[in-house]
């Protein structure tokens, strides 16, 4: 049997499934009647994404202003320059891919564990490349510090993206979640960045990065539940 | 989509109208009964009516559409898992009330497309039921043009293979008769 051939008879076959009934048209278009009004739709995505994008590197830059700047005044002009360029990079494609995420049959760059892992790994070769100071000194007291005070930027960031893309629709809301913790824990990770001035190259390749992949777990553990609870107060409206 | 959007009742109407019977072939290729490919049509337009704010203009309808589908369906199927877990199971109830006429229609697809897995059946649902490109089913389902190309010829490779063994089956039977 060659290809044509077993094309026909799919399509054959399905021209046998059960149409659709007519009383059940009416039945469809009588029960939206009621709820019909306009609607602005979404904007562009890049609109969308250069929202999320500023929102998450507003709430960094606003919480490192108020605890102080010493991460980056260390830094020096050119490493903080590239370090804030490749997070500014990362936190755009995050952005775009949340966008993406939130509306249905859009072109994704990324799944977010894709995401997640690839942003990880640039993440670690940055850093592994910027900072060569190889010490350790209160490795876990000083490394959980900065992964709560990662995470406590995190997640209003998270807030944030949450109440920016609130219009979307997720599809697969955990996968969602998780883009959104993602960016968010960008946001804590550029906070750190600017306020942190452990520069022990362990520290920051563990406890920096850290923050990213704990947000993004924290984003699809929340997505899960915004969609079991949306599952339990949706009542169709369709008779 | 636009007048849609626009709160015009009659493009709703049309629009329910031209893309029913895709979206409800496409819930039947999807191995539910007659009521339930129901069911899953009114739960989709509710859903469409709920986020018809995220199809923009120049976006293209169908993988919109379909990717909303698509999300329907595995609610469904989530749910029913869920209460089948937690019913009795009595042999031969399950076609009660369910009219005669309920799966005719069904039999020669399902007896087609039975071997493959839900993923490239889905891919195979999309393409010849529902006429959509690669492209198309690719971003309905969050996948890649490769992923899809990839499932459809797995699909095709084990329908081919199974229809020429039966093909061959029937010209042994008719050689020892």
């Amino acid at each position: 049997m060659n290809g044509k051939e077993l094309d026909t008879r799919i399509r054959k076959a399905a021209d046998a499934l059960p149409v659709v009934s007519p009383a059940l048209l009416t039945s469809i278009t009588a029960g939206l009647k009621p709820a019909m009004r306009p609607v602005k739709p979404l904007a562009p995505t890049w609109v969308l994404a250069t929202r999320l994008f500023l929102a998450a590197a507003g709430v960094a830059f606003v919480s490192a202003a108020s605890a102080g700047l010493a991460g980056v005044e260390s830094l020096g002009i050119l490493r903080a320059t590239v370090i804030l360029a490749a997070l500014a990079l990362l936190l755009g494609l995050a952005a775009t891919e949340q966008v993406h995420s939130m509306i249905p049959g859009s072109r994704h760059l990324l799944g977010p564990l894709p995401l997640v892992l690839s942003c990880c790994l640039a993440l670690a070769a940055l850093f592994a490349a910027e900072f060569h100071d190889y010490r350790t000194t209160s490795f876990v007291a000083s490394g959980i510090a900065c992964l709560i005070a990662g995470l406590e930027r995190a997640i209003p960031a998270g807030i944030l993206v949450w109440l920016l893309m609130r219009r979307g629709f997720a599809i697969n809301p955990v996968a969602a979640g998780a883009t959104a913790g993602a960016v968010a824990g960008l946001a804590g990770v550029v906070f750190l960045e600017l306020h942190c001035t452990n520069f022990e190259t362990l520290h920051i390749l563990a406890w920096h990065t850290a923050v990213l992949p704990a947000s993004a777990v924290l984003g699809a553990a929340a997505g899960a539940l915004a969609w079991a609870a949306s599952r339990l107060r949706t009542r169709s409206p369709i008779r | 989509m636009n007048s849609y959007q626009a709160g015009d009742f009659a493009a709703a109407t049309a629009l329910i109208e031209e893309l029913s019977p895709r979206l409800h072939r496409f819930f039947a290729a999807q191995s539910v009964s007659r009521r339930d490919a129901d069911d899953l049509l009114q739960e989709t337009w509710m859903r469409i009516h709920r986020v018809r704010h995220t199809w923009r203009t120049g976006d293209p309808l169908l993988p919109w559409l379909f990717a909303i589908a698509r999300r329907v369906r595995i609610d469904h199927y989530r749910k029913s898992l869920r209460t089948t877990a937690r019913e009795e199971q009595v042999e031969s109830i399950s076609e009660l009330g369910v009219p005669a006429s309920a799966s005719a229609g069904k039999g020669e697809w399902e007896a087609l497309l039975a071997p493959l897995p839900p993923a490239q059946r889905e891919v195979i649902a999309m393409l010849k039921v529902a006429e959509m490109t690669l492209e198309e089913v690719a971003r309905a389902t969050s996948s890649t043009v490769g992923a899809v190309k990839q499932k459809a010829h797995r699909g095709y490779e084990t329908l081919r293979v199974r229809l020429s063994a039966m093909g061959l089956g029937k010209d042994r039977k008719g050689g020892t008769a």
